[in-house]
């Protein structure tokens, strides 16, 4: 390896939080919040950082792509903040109290929250803006994770109660940055709200918006009223459009630019030995699979789908694909394997296994084998290498693949209408089980089951994992539906790409999310 | 002369109405549309995705949506995008204007070395400067500008050890740094242009040398350089100008993969993210920007040629 | 460069595209032997054009590739110069309404740049070796049939078709006997110079992703897998790259020795 593997700072990060379970230090871990405060850090300067992956817009109700919520986690602010531990903690709300029958929610707001609007944040704006998401006929792609809430009231201007149909142990995590932001009461009352968010912010976050031009940059700049004293370190931020993945390492050696995430990990090689870079490489929430449609021709077929889960060696194509720079997972992304994942070894169809492939199509009757398309989508690199090297794998068994590639958005519409066939897939998730498999394998209507898995035991392992508040009881039901996902094979988790960032010398205190959004930019500094 | 103009603004209207009509029916028969990337994999509830679609007017019939976005167009308004909120105008505007520096910029570096070289070319026609500017201009021509464009990313490292910045930087900001970021794309593309210049100068002065009024003034014992300077120089003039014309089009129109190559947010990487992004508004807007460029252009050399010349001016 | 002596080399290069084309196995080792061992290799003895990402021989994929990137763009000129000429022929041989109509959609068409025609179009019809054919088909076909109607108004004009007219052969044996005998060389000339273009066109979509898919080798998706390694592997931009340049110089010998034999 030629980084190292453990990132120290996650390392550290990991352990605050677990001090922070003790109430006597609860603001410990509020102060852990994005990252560690550094106490002597440098403050002002404007950090450059590279995006290869561009927003389309910066609504953070409208839009569900990475890309967007990637920035705008430093603009907008939910109830809760998905903690880097696994866990949600406060970060609107102060505190979060449970009923005993898991269906209320109370939260205490608080105090001298200020939107950069300037208006303070009141109950009625946490109110509004979940109201707002969870209504479908508003659009928010963020409704169906909010579909378990009953109803919103806010007995005073603090203190917002959250009522549940049934008990949904994901509720804090739901009120994270992704889709849990709060705006101001009536933000999309005005007709040109959409177009507004594109020039200015109106969240709580450390940083506001000050220009976005599309395919060239989005500055931010410190908001002077945020709500946490003397943060954030930073004047201002200058997220650096570039056009790909070559481009972001020219910028980096030419120190243009001063931090970047890569988009493919394997590049990390050619910018060793730079002098003056430092390179992180950490475990993600991200997943490259393979998406099985278990409505597809053969592959309506359990034993079908087991046989080619057998014959793909996913260190190989990971080799291929990333140059080896991740990890190869089992059925959870690699930043969960050990809170919520069923540990691999233990999992009996993770290995390749040539003979039992061969004997379980044999069984099927498809002994001579069969052709079909394999889906690759156009501008994500790694499906090209991935697919020729599953295509060799799948050769012996007598699986005769053809690559096809689409576009980004026909490839969405065939997921969406539940059509996938046999394709790759690149997706992240929250560090919630719940999140992430419930509505991508849930049974309809409550999931959508996109891989028409309709499976009844997954589907009663899920509602059991949501419904239990208890985390260790929780852990049990997602390794069992672990077990039913290692079995049946809607979709072989590749492996996760290795989150590496790099910065030059001069940045301190960033500490990577593993979500791969840029959390962290709330606690850099610039040294001079 | 005014009817002659008058008919062919008319060709040029319905041409510009049957291309915008095309476009909208292209653009929606391409599967999966711009509500699928707001939703990705988050999807899930048909009814946000009909709230969405309502929103933006796709449930409405094609033909609904092109009368009102032509509606919308006569007063002035190309719409807002789907997928960034801004008024489509001022996107497609901004992109043009990035587009228009690198093209003029371009013309400039192609008229200067193209020229030249197609007068040495042609004043000695058959010599070897004509040999030498011929082995050029095939070149230049089959040459993909983009691969062009790689090759000089290659050896600006290996030979300057120097790397552009692939991004774009507006004049207003930092001149400098917009011109650092605007000369490997405008050499590219400038070599292929300019190979098209040299070639086209060299047919015009070798067609000139071959009239017969030329050759009665050579005949007379005039000087070389006399003959060459107020006989082929002068009436060369004209054409060229013309000539420009043509080439700045191309040029806006061909700029795609250089854009996206170089990171340069013009018009032509504006129409590949709203084709990628099924951004239809913006799609339409730059789409329409460079037919009515495109038409501008040449009737104003259609006018400039019946200006010149009279018997043009009849027909 | 004289007409014959550029027929000469233009006539050589052609031959000898066609026979990579069609037998490329004669010169080269399969294209997708992958070795990761191996991968980013400089240009040696064994591999002359160096090894790609996977470890793959640049030099047999370019010499694959030929059959691929030709292959699209001959079908596709093929095709387009069939239709385009066809419609043209009877756009100026018919005149009047079927004229004007056809005309007025070719403006249209020709109104849009061909890379973003040609971009919507792959983008409408996906990826895919026919696909990019019909593309590329479509975006030269009312090219060919400015051409074809042109010349077929020309040729509809002289008096020997009018004498046909007189005596008495029916609209259609007319058409077929002397318009299309008289604009067909005129279309295959546009033909030869289309292609270098159409080549251009071609290889920016392979640049684009929009392409065939992998691993069938072809030029332009070559280089757009070399953008990631331009100054690591600068091997894997060049060979590609003169590979389209020799193969789009071909054609424009060839078209530039024609057009001048032909005045």
């Amino acid at each position: 390896m030629p980084y190292p593997m453990i990132d120290r700072r996650t390392a550290l990060l990991a352990g605050a939080a677990l001090l922070g379970t003790r109430p006597a230090l609860a603001q410990a871990a509020a102060d852990a919040l994005y990252g560690p405060d550094d106490a002597g850090a440098r403050r002002g300067g404007t950090l450059t950082v590279a995006i290869a992956n561009e927003p389309p817009n910066l609504d953070p109700f409208h839009q569900a792509g990475d890309a967007r919520t990637a920035v705008t986690v430093l603009m907008y602010q939910g109830l809760m903040y998905e903690h880097a531990s696994g866990t949600a903690k406060p970060l609107l709300a102060e505190t979060m109290a449970v009923s005993d029958d898991g269906l209320t929610y109370t939260f205490a707001l608080r105090r001298g929250v200020r939107f950069h609007t300037g208006q303070p944040m009141t109950a009625a704006d946490v109110k509004y803006s979940y109201d707002y998401v969870r209504n479908p006929s508003n659009g928010s792609p963020g409704a169906a994770d909010f579909g378990a809430i009953a109803g919103i009231e806010t007995p005073d201007d603090h203190t917002v109660v959250i009522r549940l149909s049934e008990p949904n142990a994901s509720l804090p995590m739901t009120l994270t940055n992704r889709f849990g932001c709060v705006v101001p009461r009536d933000t999309f009352a005005n007709p040109q709200a959409r177009t507004r968010l594109s020039q200015q912010s109106v969240g709580t976050g450390p940083f506001m918006l000050q220009e976005f031009r599309p395919q060239s940059h989005i500055r931010m700049a410190r908001f002077a009223n945020y709500w946490q004293s003397g943060q954030p370190y930073l004047d201002g931020i200058l997220f650096s459009v570039q056009p790909n993945a070559a481009s972001v390492l020219v910028a980096l050696r030419s120190r243009r630019v001063d931090l970047a995430l890569l988009a493919r990990p394997q590049d990390a090689e050619q910018l060793q030995g730079q002098a003056g870079l430092a390179i992180n490489a950490a475990p993600s929430l991200r997943q490259c699979s393979l998406d099985l449609d278990c409505n597809h021709a053969q592959l309506r077929d359990p034993r079908v789908r087991r046989a080619i889960a057998l014959s793909i060696d996913k260190h190989a194509v990971m080799q291929a694909a990333i140059g080896g720079k991740g990890k190869v997972l089992g059925t959870i992304p690699a930043a969960m394997q050990e809170s919520w994942g069923a540990p691999i070894d233990t999992l009996p169809n993770q290995r390749p296994d040539a003979a039992r492939a061969r004997a379980l199509l044999a069984e099927a009757g498809l002994a001579d084998g069969f052709a079909m398309d394999l889906v690759s989508i156009i501008g994500f690199e790694w499906m090209d290498p991935a697919a020729v090297t599953i295509a060799q794998q799948l050769a012996p068994l007598g699986i005769r693949l053809n690559i096809q590639r689409v576009e980004l958005g026909v490839w969405l519409n065939a997921f969406r209408t539940r059509n996938m066939r046999f394709t790759f897939n690149d997706w992240g998730t929250q560090p919630d089980p719940h999140i992430l498999y419930y509505r991508h394998f849930h049974g309809a209507p409550r999931g959508a089951d996109f891989r028409n898995w309709n499976n009844a035991e997954a589907d009663r392992l899920l509602d059991a994992g949501m419904a239990t508040p208890d985390p260790a009881k929780r852990k049990e039901a997602y390794v069992a539906f672990q077990r039913v996902m290692d079995e049946s094979v809607p979709t072989v988790m590749l492996y996760s790409p290795d989150l590496v960032t790099v910065a030059q010398a001069r940045v301190r205190n960033y500490v990577q999310h593993p979500t791969g959004w840029w959390f962290g930019l709330a606690k850099a500094w610039i040294a001079a | 002369m005014l009817e002659a103009v008058l008919r062919r603004l008319g060709a040029a209207l319905i041409t510009l109405i049957l291309a915008t009509g095309v476009v909208f029916l292209v653009i929606r028969a391409v599967p999966g549309d711009a509500i699928g990337e707001m939703l990705g994999q988050s999807a899930g509830d048909p009814a946000a995705e009909a709230a969405l679609r309502t929103f933006f007017g796709l449930d409405r019939p094609i033909w609904s949506q092109y009368l009102a976005w032509a509606g919308d167009l006569l007063r002035g308004d190309l719409g807002i995008s789907m997928r960034q909120g801004m008024p489509v105008a001022g996107i497609v505007f901004d992109a043009f204007l990035v587009t228009l520096e690198i093209g003029l910029a371009t013309l400039a570096f192609a008229i200067l070395l193209g020229v030249p070289l197609g007068l040495a070319a042609g004043a000695r026609p058959g010599g070897i400067a004509d040999m030498a500017v011929e082995g050029f201009t095939l070149i230049g021509l089959s040459a993909p500008v983009f691969w062009t464009g790689m090759v000089l990313l290659i050896l600006a490292d290996a030979w300057l050890g120097w790397a552009p910045p692939l991004v774009y930087t507006p004049p207003d900001i930092s001149l400098s740094d917009n011109l650092e970021g605007i000369l490997l794309p405008v050499l590219a593309l400038g070599l292929l242009q300019a190979a098209a210049y040299a070639q086209f100068t060299r047919q015009q002065s070798a067609a000139l040398l071959r009239q017969d009024f030329v050759r009665a003034a050579a005949a007379r014992g005039l000087p070389w350089r006399v003959v060459f300077g107020r006989h082929v120089l002068r009436n060369i003039a004209i054409p060229l100008v013309t000539y420009a014309g043509l080439i700045l089009v191309q040029i806006l129109g061909g700029v795609v993969v250089v854009e996206t190559l170089f990171g340069i947010p013009g018009l032509g990487r504006t129409l590949l993210a709203a084709v990628q992004g099924r951004d239809y508004p913006v799609l339409q807007g730059a789409l329409l920007l460079s037919v009515v460029v495109a038409l501008l252009v040449n009737l104003l050399i259609d006018l400039a040629y019946a200006l010149i010349d009279p018997r043009v001016r009849g027909a | 460069m004289r007409p014959r002596l550029m027929l000469l080399i233009g006539c050589a290069l052609c031959a000898a595209f066609l026979v990579i084309s069609l037998a490329p196995g004669l010169f080269a080792g399969p294209p997708d032997a992958v070795a990761v061992a191996r991968r980013l290799e400089a240009p040696s003895a064994q591999f002359w054009f160096g090894t790609d990402e996977s470890g793959r021989d640049v030099y047999a994929r370019v010499i694959h590739g030929a059959g691929t990137t030709l292959g699209i763009v001959g079908a596709a000129i093929a095709i387009a110069g069939l239709a385009g000429g066809g419609l043209g022929a009877l756009a100026g041989f018919a005149g009047r309404l079927p004229d004007l109509a056809l005309s007025r959609m070719a403006d249209a068409l020709l109104a849009f740049p061909p890379i973003i025609l040609g971009v919507v179009l792959a983008s409408t019809l996906g990826s895919g070796a026919v696909n990019s054919v019909l593309a590329l088909s479509i975006i030269y076909v009312p090219v060919f049939y400015r051409v074809a109607r042109a010349a077929a108004l020309m040729e509809s004009g002289r008096a020997y078709v009018e004498a046909a007219r007189t005596l008495g052969h029916g609209e259609a044996a007319v058409l077929l006997r002397h318009v299309l005998r008289n604009v067909a060389p005129v279309v295959a000339l546009q033909g030869v110079i289309l292609f270098p273009l159409a080549l251009q066109i071609q290889a920016a979509l392979g640049f684009l992703g929009l392409g065939v898919p992998p691993p069938t080798p072809d030029w332009g998706a070559s280089l757009q897998e070399s953008r990631n390694y331009l100054t690591v592997a600068p091997w894997l931009a060049t060979f590609p790259g003169l590979a389209l340049l020799l193969a789009a110089l071909a054609a424009s010998l060839l078209g530039r020795a024609l057009q001048a034999r032909s005045g």
